[in-house]
């Protein structure tokens, strides 16, 4: 197998409704099997939030990152999704999530660190187009000269990647900490210093709506990469919604790592 | 899944690399029960409960080298680690049984 390049597949895109944070978990399992199974071509989903999330990585002890305490108080979901990494503290409307389901082709031959770079030069492009001099800093963040802007991670199902991001426009610093355990010198790693109230990166340096930084990130990936509008398959969301009851809803998952 | 508090922890930031955490308890100087974690990369994802496996009834005085090649021998030649390593995942279980990272 040789590697493959963006302009090798017929990229779609899919930004829909609000979902749940467990039905974007079971989401992300779903399409990167079904590009790794052939039935999807390859695509580019932009999540919209329904409610509150604190998103734990696949290998991280839910005690240890989540006051889960505090979590219940603030009326937040708690969810681990299928890729390692580190948690999230997600509020609709505060950060820009979005995934790409690519054959694994694209990454054929590259070290684990080529493939996060790669799967975000369009990122970096399109901020630069903003005004933000951003940079992939390995292995799996994208960081700017005032701080950690988004933090990436991957995971491989079959033939395929799933290679997810999350950005910070403008998360309730406070809130973050209440909710998420972090040790003094992660919070660096976060992108704040206790003091921040406000972790706005995006917000910050660019002055626009976050719809328009998505617009703009659309348009960056359509002119470089080539992106037709698509929606969810029937079939697609009715899995999805019986894997998020069955596993991503239930503690057995949430908890696997206590 | 475990509901049992695990009395020892120890952490151990792999240089250019994510944190390891080891969550674990001793039994007659033998590991009893161990939970590796943190925000690092494997593939697959099922190797980490072949490393816990790799672990478990080590004996206390084990160095950080056994215990490295305890893990490195009980994983299949094809597992992919990102910002994780034996030897880091055997450098925080070494912490957590010396009771250095203890909260």
């Amino acid at each position: 197998m040789s590697r493959t390049n963006w302009r090798d597949h017929d990229w779609q895109l899919i930004h829909g409704e609000p979902r749940s944070p467990a039905l974007h978990m079971a989401l992300d399992e779903v399409l990167v099997e079904e590009v790794a199974a052939g039935r999807r071509a390859p695509t580019l989903r932009i999540w919209e939030w329904a409610s509150s999330a604190v998103v734990i990585g696949r290998f991280q002890s839910l005690r240890n990152e989540v006051d889960a305490a505090n979590a219940a108080a603030h009326g937040i979901d708690v969810v681990r999704r299928i890729s390692g990494g580190g948690a999230m503290f997600i509020e609709p409307g505060n950060t820009i999530t979005y995934s790409l389901y690519t054959p694994l082709s694209m990454v054929e031959g590259l070290s684990f660190e080529q493939a996060y770079a790669q799967m975000d030069a369009w990122v970096i492009a399109a901020l630069l187009e903003l005004g933000i001099m951003a940079w992939y800093q390995p292995l799996n963040d994208i960081t700017s000269h005032i701080g950690k802007i988004a933090g990436a991670a991957q995971a491989r199902r079959g033939n395929a990647v799933l290679h997810h991001v999350t950005m910070a426009y403008d998360i309730d610093a406070q809130k973050m900490l209440q909710v998420l355990r972090i040790g003094r010198e992660k919070l660096a790693d976060k992108g704040t210093q206790s003091a921040a109230k406000r972790v706005d990166p995006l917000r910050s340096q660019t002055g626009l709506p976050r719809e328009a930084i998505i617009a703009h990130m659309i348009e960056t990936f359509r002119h470089r990469h080539g992106l037709s509008d698509d929606t969810l398959r029937e079939d697609e969301v009715a899995r999805a919604q019986t894997l998020a009851a069955s596993k991503f809803a239930n503690p057995k998952w949430t908890a696997e790592l206590a | 899944m475990s509901y049992t508090r695990h009395m020892r922890h120890g952490e151990y930031k792999m240089p250019g690399g994510k944190l390891v955490v080891a969550d674990l308890d001793v039994r007659d100087d033998l590991i009893a029960s161990v939970q590796i974690s943190g925000d690092f990369f494997l593939e697959p994802d099922s190797a980490l409960a072949d490393i816990d496996r790799a672990l478990l009834d080590a004996p206390c005085t084990a160095s950080t080298e056994d215990l490295a090649a305890r893990i490195s021998a009980a994983l299949d030649p094809r597992v992919q680690m990102f910002g994780i390593s034996a030897q880091a995942v055997a450098v925080a279980v070494r912490r957590a049984i010396d009771g250095e990272g203890t909260p």
